[in-house]
């Protein structure tokens, strides 16, 4: 048995393209997506600084009496007049914007300063602004018209900048939510003929949970990055045995008459070796190099590990599968094709190009049983609760594929070369 | 000490192999020939144990071994047409890995790799990665790996396919001390029928699956021919000669050629000693005798149609 594993550890090891695509190839692959998308993921919040300069040229009093002028001339009663005045009185667009851009909630990364057009422009030219937005002048009044006289406005917020960055983005997104959520609102109030006008913040894409740590862009990748590599560790070793067997050292092997399964059992130990060594090395080096799980205890450690363990695992005994179904079939293309499609299908599902949640309901569960899936899953669960109880289902489903699959390699293993 | 008996093989619709009876005698060198889709490599491959027959048996020392493989696994080696070597590992990486598999004692394992090393004339390089070697070393190294378990019969596929002659002389030296110094028993396929010639004391040829001839080669030549070709060579020209070695018994044609005079007589018919009183009386001397027979590639195209690289 040890012979087979030595063997396979070394032709594997002496392939260099194969080392570099298994092993390195990931790593690049993580370092590449962290430094060109970074920051795209809302957990990586903290990171981000938006300076926003703000240039009001509306004043809200002047605007206010240029539509109480408009409302008295219209022909509508007294009663209507004033409903409609107070809604405007409460609404105030020019404070409700500076109201939003003040929020405390917000002061930890959106800094904010008030400052003329000319001031604005000099300093985002300098780099010290992001971006400014402008309060055109008559902005309450073009917007009060807009609402309730159902106007349209000739007015409204600009956001100027000099280049396009992730903080523009963000700050894009925060205005247009803003502004769709006031719209939203003011619906709501009027159909509901109610004059309460509660300000709802947008919270910026996705849902923040108090007293739970979020998972960053960076370890999501590097967790589908490491998955999606170890199950093409599987497809890698299974290969091996398809040239193997086309130059008839498979034939060789029968004819010393080991027993067949220690070819099996060599194949499935050394790519458990293998991809447990690639996922260790992916996470290892993507520590080092980026951080990407800062201050975490050796709780935490040791469950990344046991589950890796057991990852590597089901891996392995998706090569058996693999190693089996190669010496059963003859075509050498249609084996690659249906490893690859197998794999990659696997992969969509697991979520290694998009996360999980994405997917539509019944593709999330099929693929929250894939082992990358439920690696993916449970180790994002990980991150965020370390919570050991969590462990217990994914560690049996995921012993369970490698016994099933391993048991199937092993019924079809053929003993002869060919019948 | 082994024997196919009434050997068939069906792939689908395609008989492959069709009744099959052949034996190795212990100690013997035996060739197989035939065109290529003759069917020998299906039919190495049932010996072997690697495929299963459609019909027939293969019988080790009387005994069947199609039920029980392993008993011919022991005995056999075999050197496949492939180069069944793993390229990423070295020479001595390949047979230590194939010695261990074959279940050789470690206590003996190194010795044994270091005298099939010895044999092949690959010790000074077994520490290189195959991938390196040239293709005639590879073969060398292909088959020192059927040989770590010392077995008693080897089968050899053609095995000097494609390399250069050193290496090629180097074999054939390898697989004759094999079989007369070690008393290893020879199944050896070729396209090169020198080599067979060299090589076996019996020959098997085969045709579309099944064995058209076999024996020995004095017993396949005899197969072909009913005449014998004399070619001699004369002091000098004479046509007065020519005329009276056609006018001697049994001979049927007498042809002039470059080399001298072609004389085409019955197989067996000893006129010798007739040419010789013919070519005193003329006061002529024979400079060069040759007696031109048959040759197995002749037999070879007379049986199959086809030359052995068709």
């Amino acid at each position: 048995m040890g012979s087979f594993i030595k063997k396979d550890l070394l032709v594997f090891w002496r392939d260099r393209k194969e080392v570099l695509l298994s092993l390195l190839l990931p790593i690049v692959l993580i370092a590449v997506l962290n430094i060109a998308l970074s920051g795209l993921f809302n957990s990586d919040e903290d990171s981000i600084n938006i300076h926003v300069g703000i240039v009001e040229e509306d004043n809200s009093s002047i605007g206010m009496e240029q539509f109480e002028e408009a409302l008295n001339q219209l022909n509508i009663s007294q009663v209507e007049q004033e409903a409609a005045l107070k809604q405007a009185q409460m609404l105030d667009p020019s404070k409700t914007v500076r109201d939003f851009f003040n929020n405390p909630e917000l002061q930890d990364w959106l800094h904010t300063q008030n400052i003329s057009e000319t001031e604005a422009i000099k300093l985002v030219e300098e780099g010290e602004l992001d971006a400014f937005v402008k309060i055109p002048e008559g902005f309450t009044y073009e917007v009060l018209s807009s609402i309730i006289f159902d106007e349209e406005a000739d007015v409204g917020l600009t956001i100027h900048a000099d280049e396009q960055s992730t903080e523009l983005t963000t700050l894009q997104n925060m205005v247009n939510n803003f502004v769709d959520s006031v719209n939203l609102q003011f619906a709501l109030g009027t159909s509901a003929g109610t004059d309460s006008l509660e300000q709802l913040l947008p919270q910026g894409g996705s849902e923040i949970m108090e007293g739970v740590e979020m998972y960053s862009f960076s370890q999501y990748i590097t967790i589908a990055m490491s998955a999606l590599f170890s199950l093409f560790i599987a497809q890698t070793v299974a290969m091996k045995t398809v040239t193997e067997k086309r130059e008839r050292v498979f034939n060789r092997i029968i004819l010393a008459d080991s027993h067949p399964l220690q070819f099996l059992i060599g194949k499935t130990f050394a790519t458990f070796c293998l991809s447990l060594l690639q996922i260790t090395l992916t996470f290892t080096v993507s520590q080092l190099l980026f951080d990407i799980f800062p201050d975490k205890s050796m709780q935490f450690w040791l469950g990344i590990l046991i589950i890796f363990t057991l990852f590597a695992l089901s891996i392995a005994g998706l090569s058996a599968l693999f190693t089996s179904i190669s010496l059963n079939l003859r075509d050498e293309n249609a084996i690659s094709g249906i490893f690859t499609a197998i794999i990659m299908g696997m992969a969509v599902l697991g979520g290694s190009f998009a996360p999980i949640q994405s997917l539509p309901a019944v593709l999330q569960k099929i693929g929250e049983w894939t082992p990358n899936g439920l690696t993916q899953t449970v180790l994002l669960e990980w991150i965020q609760f370390t919570n050991p109880s969590d462990l217990i289902i994914p560690i049996i489903v995921l012993i369970g594929f490698f016994i099933v699959c391993l048991a199937i390699g092993m019924s079809i293993f053929p003993t002869r070369g060919r019948n | 000490m082994l024997e196919t008996v009434k050997l068939s093989k069906t792939f689908k619709e395609k008989k492959a192999v069709e009744e099959i009876e052949l034996y190795l005698h212990a100690g013997e060198s035996v060739g197989l020939l035939g065109p290529n889709g003759a069917g020998k490599s299906t039919t190495i491959s049932m010996i072997s144990s690697l495929m299963k027959p459609t019909s027939g048996d293969v019988k080790l020392d009387g005994k069947s071994i199609i039920k029980n493989p392993s008993e011919i696994r022991k005995v056999l080696g075999v050197v496949p047409q492939e180069i069944a070597l793993y390229e990423e590992l070295s020479a001595y990486e390949n047979l230590k890995f194939f010695g261990k598999i074959y279940h050789v004692a470690k206590e003996v394992l190194e010795n044994r790799i270091q005298e099939v090393l010895e044999m092949v004339g690959l010790k000074d390089r077994q520490k290189e990665l195959v991938k390196t070697f040239s293709g005639g070393m590879k073969r060398r190294v292909n088959i020192a790996a059927a040989l770590l378990h010392k077995p008693k019969i080897l089968i050899l596929d053609e095995p000097t396919v494609g390399i250069d002659p050193q290496s090629r002389n180097h074999i054939l030296e390898t697989v004759r001390k094999l079989n007369e110094m070690h008393g290893t028993t020879i199944l050896y396929t070729s396209h090169y029928m020198k080599e067979v010639e060299q090589l076996c004391n019996r020959v098997y040829i085969m045709d579309h699956g099944r064995v058209v001839a076999s024996g020995t080669k004095t017993e396949l030549l005899s197969i072909l021919s009913t005449e014998d070709t004399i070619q001699i060579q004369l002091s000098k020209k004479s046509d007065s000669l020519l005329n009276t070695i056609k006018a001697i018994e049994h001979v049927r044609r007498v042809d002039e050629t470059t080399q001298g005079i072609r004389i085409i007589s019955k197989k067996g018919s000893n006129i010798l000693s007739d040419l010789v009183h013919a070519a005193e009386k003329e006061g002529i001397q024979i400079i060069h005798f040759q007696m031109e027979v048959p040759s197995l590639e002749d037999v070879f195209l007379h049986l199959t149609g086809k030359t052995l690289r068709d």
